[in-house]
């Protein structure tokens, strides 16, 4: 878990000195996967700190993705910083609440099975498809 | 306005695919939890994300010329059709004209309010410019997408070079039948002290010396020299320049035509300027502040253009270079054809002066024995070429830019001193 911690940290440092989007991601990689080992290493139950985790994670990939945006050197005002850290809180507020409807759903006291965990998968490969095409004809 | 996909949008598309894909592999549903905040980041933003209408005017507030070396102050103008809180712009000025303002900015817009923003335009160098080329970058609140474009408001903006001050001017040999600054050889009505003689019949009584009358018992009269003005002609070289990044001989030149056409025309003088070389153009002599402008605006049209093409001096009309006129060649005399023209209006009997402008500054002598001494060959060369005008009785002075034009006016008038005709 240390080692993962300190490569995702390492990752992390990387792209914010080189501004590579790409070892920002591994880096946040990284630190999801020390978070699946403690999870695995740990109790079978629900972890109801993982909403907090989550708001976390998504805020320091949010610092990190404006740091390594790319911009000159430029005036900026005030009202473009205030406007961008208010985004980020909201962002993190709203990903808490998501993460605890999701733990929750997670610990509802449901019966197992072969079809709810095919659901699951259609629901994971439904997301990622939304999200694909989304950005298919966003970007065009 | 193009649209393209931030590094952003790609990595949290593949952070939220493996928290899912690793939540199924491992059966932990907290994985997804930690992967449903990326998830939404991506939803949220490319389901709100709406193309802006950004619209930018560049307003010169009246400044459409202005001389070297001001700074004009502009206004920008923005209006965005809906919220933009991430909206960059930069303003792409032409290569002479600096933003003195921080250059891009980054702003907020709010919908359909007109925002103004200053912005300071340092005038570098002199020429004809049409700011007003934007480039436009807005990114969405979520960082996903980037849309960006370039408009063009060009708006024109005529920087003249700034002249330089002259305390004397060079004075031409011939001067005209009209009246102005110049005193002339010949005598006549005027009242610059020429000489005393006896009085003859027909002598205006007004014109009696009293002193010397009283002195020598008969009467004697007071001559004067008239005023009259000239016909000068700014002869510019535009066949070759040398350069340096920021300055060249050409805009010495021209800095310096700027300041003789200024002053010739305030002493009341006759201006023409001809433009000789890939492109000649040419303005027949005239006076008056109509004539600083129009020649003002000619001199922003010079400019080096390559042509080997053979020129000669039957190219420009004779309307251009009137009879008996001074005329004065701002040359960095590196182009045979423009050297063998200024011969050539020697021997059209012109009364003509030669500001070398001096394009040694520009060079260098260079590494190797070989090229120093190519170096020394040609600067031996262009001190022959000078002694050669010289011989032919016109002055011409080398200038440097370490020195002020009047220093190389004053060389002329000294040379002109004790100059004598020469038969070419």
């Amino acid at each position: 878990m240390l080692a993962l911690a300190a490569g995702g940290l390492l990752w992390l440092c990387l792209g914010l000195v080189t501004r590579w989007s790409a070892a920002l991601a591994t880096g946040v990689v990284f630190l999801g996967a020390e978070q699946a080992v403690r999870l695995a290493a740990g109790p079978g139950t629900v972890d109801a700190w993982t909403p907090a985790y989550a708001a976390c994670l998504l805020f320091s990939t949010e610092l990190a993705w404006w740091s390594v945006e790319p911009r000159v050197a430029s005036w900026w005002e005030p009202a473009v910083v205030i406007s961008r850290i208010a985004a980020i809180v909201g962002m993190c507020a709203a990903a808490a609440v998501v993460a605890a409807l999701v733990v929750l759903a997670a610990g509802a006291p449901l019966r197992g099975g072969i079809g709810l965990e095919l659901v699951g998968v259609a629901a994971a490969f439904a997301a990622l498809a939304v999200v694909a095409g989304l950005a298919r004809v966003r970007v065009g | 306005m193009k649209r393209t996909a931030t590094p952003k949008l790609g990595a949290y598309a593949a952070l939220t695919g493996v928290g899912l894909v690793a939540a199924l592999v491992l059966g932990r549903p907290e994985l997804v939890a930690l992967a449903a905040p990326f998830a939404v980041v991506l939803l949220f933003g490319l389901s709100l994300e709406r193309t802006p209408n950004v619209d930018v005017f560049l307003d010169l507030l009246g400044a459409e010329r202005a001389l070297q070396g001001e700074t004009v102050e502009a206004e920008l103008e923005l209006r965005s059709d809906r919220d933009a809180g991430h909206v960059q712009v930069l303003v792409d000025l032409p290569n002479g004209l600096v933003a003195e303002s921080p250059n891009p900015q980054l702003l907020r817009l709010e919908a359909n309010v007109r925002r103004t923003v200053e912005l300071a335009i340092h005038c570098r160098d002199w020429g004809g410019y049409l700011p007003g080329r934007f480039v436009l970058r807005e990114q969405d609140a979520f960082g996903l997408l980037v849309h960006e474009t370039a408009i063009e408001r060009r708006e024109p903006l005529k920087v003249y070079p700034r002249a330089e001050e002259l305390r004397r001017l060079l004075r031409p040999v011939e001067t005209r039948a009209f009246a102005g600054t110049q005193v002339p050889r010949a005598r006549g009505e005027g009242i610059e002290f020429a000489d005393l003689r006896p009085f003859v019949a027909g002598d205006r009584v007004r014109r009696i010396n009293w002193r010397a009358t009283a002195r020598r018992g008969e009467p004697w009269v007071t001559e004067t020299h008239p005023d009259r003005n000239s016909d000068v002609v700014i002869f510019i070289d535009t066949f070759l320049e040398a350069r340096s990044e920021d300055e060249g001989t050409l805009d010495r030149a021209v800095g310096a035509a700027a300041s003789l056409v200024e002053h010739y025309l305030g002493e009341k003088d006759r201006v023409g300027f001809v433009a000789f070389g890939g492109v000649t153009n040419w303005l027949t002599a005239s006076s008056g502040i109509v004539q600083v402008y129009r020649i003002l605006d000619s001199l922003l049209d010079a400019e080096i253009f390559m042509s080997y093409a053979w020129k000669d001096i039957d190219l420009i009309p004779v309307r251009a270079l009137p009879p008996h006129a001074l005329v004065i060649a701002l040359s960095p005399l590196l182009d045979e054809r423009a050297v063998r023209s200024l011969l050539d209006l020697r021997a059209r009997g012109y009364d003509l002066t030669v500001i070398e402008v001096s394009p040694v500054p520009f060079a260098s002598p260079g590494r190797s024995e070989l090229d120093r001494l190519a170096y020394r060959l040609w600067l031996l060369r262009r001190e022959a070429l000078r002694s050669r005008y010289l011989r032919l009785g016109v002055p011409v002075v080398e200038w440097r830019d370490d020195v002020s034009l009047q220093v190389a006016l004053e060389e002329v008038r000294r040379f002109k001193r004790h100059a004598r005709v020469a038969r070419v």
